[in-house]
């Protein structure tokens, strides 16, 4: 009760006491980095109109829900992960062999197994599937620390590329599979774009609710304790090992959910959304955003896709150089984090 | 012998074998059991295989050298290094791209590039010179002409890079100058060192000088013309200059960045993230300037490959094995026998202690880090000779070099060519029954077992 008398209060501040609040956090670079990436997403989609603003919008709340899910593993947690793709991707396939509707499906040469389930019916599917390949991963990895860490979760992102490429009974390879189902509940189906957006950002309040209660609980105190320093805690008699697997399940659960709505938003995926380099790209919107704050997250997601669609507007880049020199944006990105701002752009923990 | 029959020391029993050397016999026999099995069913294919495991494993093996050295010395993996692979493949296209398209080179050259390229060996001409010349000639002459008479050097250096660059039809010529110099060089310092010893006691040097001097000319002038004229040479200069220039990216990198985040790096991570950054970027840059769809690169020895037992190898991957090989014995002398490797040894045990005992560490780490990416831009072309190139390709070199240096034993130079020819067999008999899409995957699940039951690889550094 106390706790939350003071999450309330630490909320209502900037309302009730606007000048104060101010004073206090213009100190802070944090405030300036909010404001400026947030006033000039404002600005930019209000310049662009709002059919631009919804697909922007979805897109960002895709990233914000896997950046929030990574950060879960990334920054309250420590581990260095790039294998998220691997979790994304399969909640994507399940979702979209669990969806595809049988009599598109039939008109194709090579047959994959068909349920036509409706979406909110495959959704947890998906996310279980996504917490059971998790659990396998996790077996492995958890033996490893740093720089190995790192080198096997860059194992399982492209084993797992290979497995979608390459399982064509249940996949169909490079072909992709169509006809994914959108969400529909009772009579009404979010086949507009805005409905879609509406369903996205339910998700990613959801998903945000559910790493904002693991990371105040207990719990989430043990995962930065793992974090600071994993003998210690192993000291006090709690099993590192265990939180670790926990927390890496939830989080590619999350993941398995944003790989659904991807399924879903784009009707159509094949192996080439899941490449190795997009788990990269996720990683840098965490490490950009900030380590160990959910809000750091949606920030870097932010900024991710702003920079995108930013720079189709930019006179002198051509439009089939934008996603390199968005690569290439934040490859520098990160290069400078590391040198003068090591938390990321509000962070709460150095890399 | 005594020892035993008197009950000091019992013979090794079977319970003395640990768990995992155990699973290693084990696994060792499974493999060989597999291999003939294999041989049995076509000793042709099992010999043709193994050549083309051997063949990747070289390049494998080269990669795995450069990652265990730095990783050695300085505790992270630059994963930079598959930029630098990207890069000496893209090197060759760069100055060859006439002979690999058959049409103008015009069509990849950028002004751009040759600037940034231009820069880089500016940077670390101008590093080397400050480094090395600069202090023992500070004494006897004045430092303000030493550094006009260094920054004039330096630009010089960047401009014949530029122009070596803009013009790469004309490799040969703009190179011979250089190479005719430094083959001048070389030759008057061995001749000097031969006749000064002989000669000392004389009290007029100048017929030593005259006949010194015009040997050395003369040599160097040939060689210089034997280069300018044969066109032929061109491409292997490319090969030279395209590795040399991945070496410099390498590290100007260091010298320009790493050196500073290792003052305050807490932990390993902040390096392979920021070296990440640092392959993110280039990766682009190159997709940019050279589009992502795969390029060949000029036929190096023809295509007609030699039959040995039935088995085809092209004479290009034996020269990329006699490369593995030739460069491993370089690095094996280099670190073994040279004041050089002493120092290298000194900073990986303590960095601290080094420094205080006058190593420079900051000029041997970076020299590390050249040497590396070195063999990393090396690794990268010839890989690229013997399929494609494509700007990706940088990453999963890089993720198959780390794993060679990690299954080899980090930190261990005989461990990494070894790992590098186990990866290369393992990949390529591991993808006799399954399709060839699986082998990146085959690699990984070596790494896993590797990590699992021997985390220190096969050659454990002491």
């Amino acid at each position: 009760m106390l706790r939350n008398l003071q999450v309330y209060s630490t909320l209502t501040q900037p309302f009730r006491d606007p000048w104060g609040f101010l004073k206090e956090r213009s100190r802070n670079p944090e405030l300036w980095i909010n404001l400026v990436v947030i006033g000039g997403a404002v600005l930019f989609l209000l310049s662009k109109g709002t059919g631009f603003a919804i697909t922007v919008g979805t897109v960002f709340a895709i990233w914000a829900i896997l950046a929030v899910s990574l950060n879960l593993v990334v920054g309250f947690t420590g581990l260095m992960s790039v294998a998220h793709i691997g979790f994304f991707g399969v909640g994507a396939y399940s979702m979209a062999i669990l969806t595809s509707d049988p009599l598109y499906e039939q008109l194709r040469s090579e047959t994959i197994p068909t349920f036509a389930l409706p979406f909110f019916a495959a959704l947890p599917v998906s996310m279980v599937m996504a917490g059971l390949v998790a659990v396998a991963m996790g077996s492995i990895l958890n033996r490893f620390r740093d720089d190995i860490f790192v080198l096997v979760s860059f194992g399982f992102a492209i084993i797992s590329f290979n497995v979608f490429l390459n399982w064509r009974e249940l996949t169909r390879g490079a072909f992709g599979i169509h006809a994914i189902a959108r969400p529909a509940i009772g009579g009404w189906e979010a086949d507009g774009k805005l409905e879609f957006l509406l369903v996205a950002l339910v998700f990613l309040g959801i998903v945000m609710l559910i790493t904002w209660f693991i990371v105040s609980s207990s719990f989430g105190r043990v995962l930065t304790a793992i974090r600071e320093d994993e003998q210690a805690i192993q000291v006090y008699g709690y099993r590192a090992a265990h939180y670790k697997m926990a927390v890496w399940v939830l989080s590619a659960m999350l993941a398995g959910l944003a790989g659904g709505l991807f399924a879903s938003w784009t009707s159509f995926i094949d192996p080439n959304s899941f490449i190795l380099l997009e788990s990269i790209l996720m990683v840098a919107i965490v490490i950009l955003g900030g380590l160990a704050t959910i809000w750091g997250s949606l920030l870097g997601a932010l900024v991710f896709v702003l920079l995108e669609e930013g720079m189709r507007f930019v006179p002198f880049i051509p439009t089939e150089h934008i996603g390199q020199g968005r690569q290439i944006v934040l490859g520098i990105l990160l290069v400078l984090l590391m040198l003068f701002r090591p938390q990321g752009l509000v962070g709460r923990y150095k890399l | 012998m005594l020892k035993y029959f008197s009950g000091e020391r019992r013979l090794p029993s079977l319970s003395d074998i640990t768990g995992s050397q155990r699973l290693a016999m084990l696994l060792t026999l499974m493999v060989v059991a597999y291999i003939s099995w294999k041989i049995g069913q076509s000793a042709q294919q099992t010999l043709q295989f193994a050549f083309n495991g051997v063949s990747v494993g070289a390049v494998y093996a080269l990669l795995a050298m450069g990652f265990t050295m730095v990783y050695g010395t300085v505790w992270f993996f630059d994963l930079a290094f598959g930029a630098a692979a990207a890069m000496g493949a893209y090197g060759v296209f760069y100055l060859r791209s006439s002979e690999a398209l058959q049409v103008g080179q015009f069509e990849v050259q950028n002004v751009y590039l040759n600037v940034v390229m231009a820069a880089v060996v500016t940077g670390v001409i101008g590093w080397v010179l400050y480094t090395w010349l600069y202090p023992p000639l500070r004494k006897r002459i004045s430092p303000s002409v030493l550094l006009v008479i260094g920054a004039l050097l330096t630009i010089g250096a960047g401009i014949y890079m530029f122009v070596l660059l803009s013009f790469p039809d004309d490799l040969n010529e703009i190179l011979s100058p250089l190479i005719g110099g430094m083959v001048a060089g070389a030759a008057a310092m061995v001749l000097s060192r031969v006749y000064s010893r002989g000669l000392l006691g004389t009290r007029n040097l100048t017929p030593l000088v005259v006949v010194i001097g015009t040997g050395a000319l003369v040599l160097g002038a040939f060689c210089g013309l034997l280069v300018a004229r044969t066109p032929g040479s061109s491409l292997y200069l490319s090969w030279g200059v395209s590795s040399l220039l991945a070496g410099s990216v390498g590290l100007a990198l260091y010298r320009g960045l790493y050196m500073y985040m290792r003052r305050k790096a807490r932990s390993p991570l902040i390096m392979l993230v920021a070296s990440l950054g640092v392959l993110l970027a280039i990766t682009a840059f190159f997709t940019i300037i050279f589009q992502s769809a795969p390029r060949p690169l000029p036929d190096a020895f023809g295509s007609n490959s030699w039959e040995i037992g039935g088995a085809r190898i092209k004479p290009f991957n034996v020269f990329s094995i006699g490369v593995a090989f030739t460069a491993f014995a370089a690095l094996v002398l280099l670190l073994k026998r040279t004041s050089f490797g002493k120092a290298v040894r000194a900073i990986s045990d303590d960095e601290e202690v080094a420094k205080v005992v006058g190593i420079n560490t900051t000029a041997i780490i970076a020299i590390v880090f050249f040497i590396g990416a070195t063999l990393a831009g090396l690794a990268g072309l010839l890989s690229g000779h013997d399929t494609a190139i494509q700007p990706r390709m940088g990453l999963l070199l890089l993720l198959k070099g780390w794993i060679a240096s990690v299954v080899g034993g980090i930190g261990n130079i005989y461990g990494a060519i070894v790992g590098g020819f186990m990866l290369g067999l393992v990949e390529n008999y591991g993808i006799w029954d399954l399709a060839g899409e699986w082998k990146d995957a085959i690699a990984f699940m070596l790494l896993i077992l590797f990590l699992a039951f021997w985390p220190k690889g096969l050659l454990p550094r002491r």
